[in-house]
Order: structure tokens, then sequence, then C-alpha cells
């Protein structure tokens, strides 16, 4: 018999798919539902993670593992304390970059002064930054990826 | 892939140089799917020389990525080159939520009604 996960234990779910955007609308509705029932937040709080977890893969898409290969999103939710998104790639991509670069990228373009118009390089810089209270980037042993994105429970008041 | 809509209409100008569009969204636009849809928006804009406007009627829209909003950001740009604006009508909470974080909404105007978007275009 299935029984509701106890509340003092984390409790970890990972989707493991193809390196195709295609998924990602199943993925997204996943991250809202995970959002709304373990981490009971807002939902506008539910959105803006459903919207991390979106850039987090897409990079890893784009960039991180080949068309043949596959990526991971991994949810965390510890009762009570935070939500833990983590998505790696296996370096396979397009675009082989170190977590020590690509943490130099996103620091590059939070800087002030950088400009509102591009159109490329919002989604770990702007979107996966402004709405985590921590983002981690590590080199994978085996090759490629993996980033941690945090959002503790008890700072996601409602914003206007 | 991720279902998404886009429609066109023309809509009445106060202005004799002046032509405005209204442009229609549903679904979603993510990685799967906004290259392709954005399409339909730079064929107008490539096709007009000087003073096209759009509303874009986001009333329907659920989701739009990262490259969503950079392609509207090059709509913008292009659009304010040839001496047109874009007014944004009807987004929902999590769009405009997206909008605001990326700075989009003090560059392009967000309204809460159609009627408000024909005032604001016409400025």
């Amino acid at each position: 018999m299935n029984t509701e996960p106890t509340q003092t234990q984390p409790v970890r779910i990972t989707l493991t798919m193809p390196t195709n955007a295609y998924f990602m609308s199943g993925v997204r509705d996943f991250t809202l539902s995970i959002a709304r029932n373990f981490g009971n937040l807002s939902n506008q709080w539910a959105y803006r993670l459903q919207s991390v977890v979106d850039e987090l893969c897409n990079n890893a898409i784009e960039f991180g593992s080949n068309r043949n290969d596959e990526i991971s999103v991994t949810f965390i939710y510890t009762p009570e304390k935070s939500i833990d998104i983590i998505v790696e790639d296996h370096g396979t991509g397009k675009m082989r970059t170190t977590a020590a670069e690509l943490q130099r990228i996103v620091r590059e373009k939070r800087a002030p002064g950088h400009s509102i118009t591009e159109i490329r390089g919002r989604g770990l810089a702007t979107i996966a930054s402004e709405w985590t209270d921590e983002l981690r980037f590590e080199d994978r042993p085996g090759g490629g990826l993996r980033i941690t994105a945090r959002k503790y429970i008890n700072n996601t008041t409602v914003t206007t | 892939m991720t279902e998404a809509n886009i429609t066109v209409e023309d809509l009445v100008s106060g202005k004799p140089d002046q032509k405005v569009k209204l442009i229609t969204f549903s679904g979603q636009l993510d990685e799967s799917n906004v290259d392709e849809e954005s399409k339909t928006i730079y064929a107008l804009i490539d096709a007009t020389p000087q003073g096209l406007s759009m509303i874009f009627n986001f009333k329907d829209l659920d989701y739009m990525n990262s490259k969503a909003i950079g392609y509207l950001t090059d709509w913008y740009t292009k659009l304010s080159e040839k001496k047109g604006k874009i007014v944004i009508a009807q987004a929902k909470d999590n769009i405009l939520d997206i909008l605001n974080v990326v700075g989009l909404t003090q560059l392009i105007p967000c309204v809460g009604t159609f009627e408000e978007a024909k005032i604001e275009i016409a400025k």
C-alpha cells in the first residue's frame, strides 16, 4: 500500500529524458505540481520555479548533451525547508564548458549596465538567479555539468 | 511539440502614417516551437518599411521562455527603429512576472485591457 511520505524526510524525484525540448512541457507541468503539492508554494512561486526548471533544462539541451544523449532533472523537497532543482548534462553537447566558465558568464550578464535588449542570455543570468536563493555550478566527474538551484520555502513571499 | 498559435488582424489606426496589427498569442512559447512561431512576426516586420505598431494580446498565452522574450526584445528594437511600437495587453500574472524580472516592462507597456492597448498604441 502506498502511503504519503512522512513530513520529515526529504523527497527526491528524478526525471531522465532525451535531449529534446519536445518533452519540456511535461516537465513544466510536473514542476508546477511538485511546487504546489509538496512545497505548498503560492501560484506565483510555483510558476517561477517552473520557469527556472525550464531554463536550466533548455541550457542543458542546447549546450550540455547531444541529441542522442540524455539530461536529467532532480527535485529534492526537504519539508518546510527547501526545494532543490538539480539539472545534469553529460558534456557531449555542442558547447563544452566548465562550471567556472559558466559561473563567469552568468556573473558577467548580471553585472550592472548589461543591456536588457540583448536577445539571449536571460535564462540563467536573470530568471534562474533572481528566482532562486542559491545557484551552484559543478563539473560532473564523468563529464558535463550539474546545476543546482535551491529555493527556501520560507523565502517565498508573494511579490507584485 | 508544445502547442502555440499566433493570429494576425489589422486594426484601424487613428494616424495616417501608422499601421497597427493585433497579434493574438495562445498556448505556450517554448524551446520546441518559438523559433518557428517567431517567423510570423518577423515576416510582418520585414514587409512593412515604416510605422508598423503591434498590440500583442497575451490573454491566452500560458507560458513563454527566455528565448521567446529574446524575440520579443528583438521585435521591439526592430519596430522602434522603424518608428513603430509594441503594447502588450491582458497578459496573465505569470507572464507579467517573467517580463518584469527580465526588465522588459520598462521598455514595453503592459496594459490590462484591449481598450487600454488601443489608447496606448495611439499615443
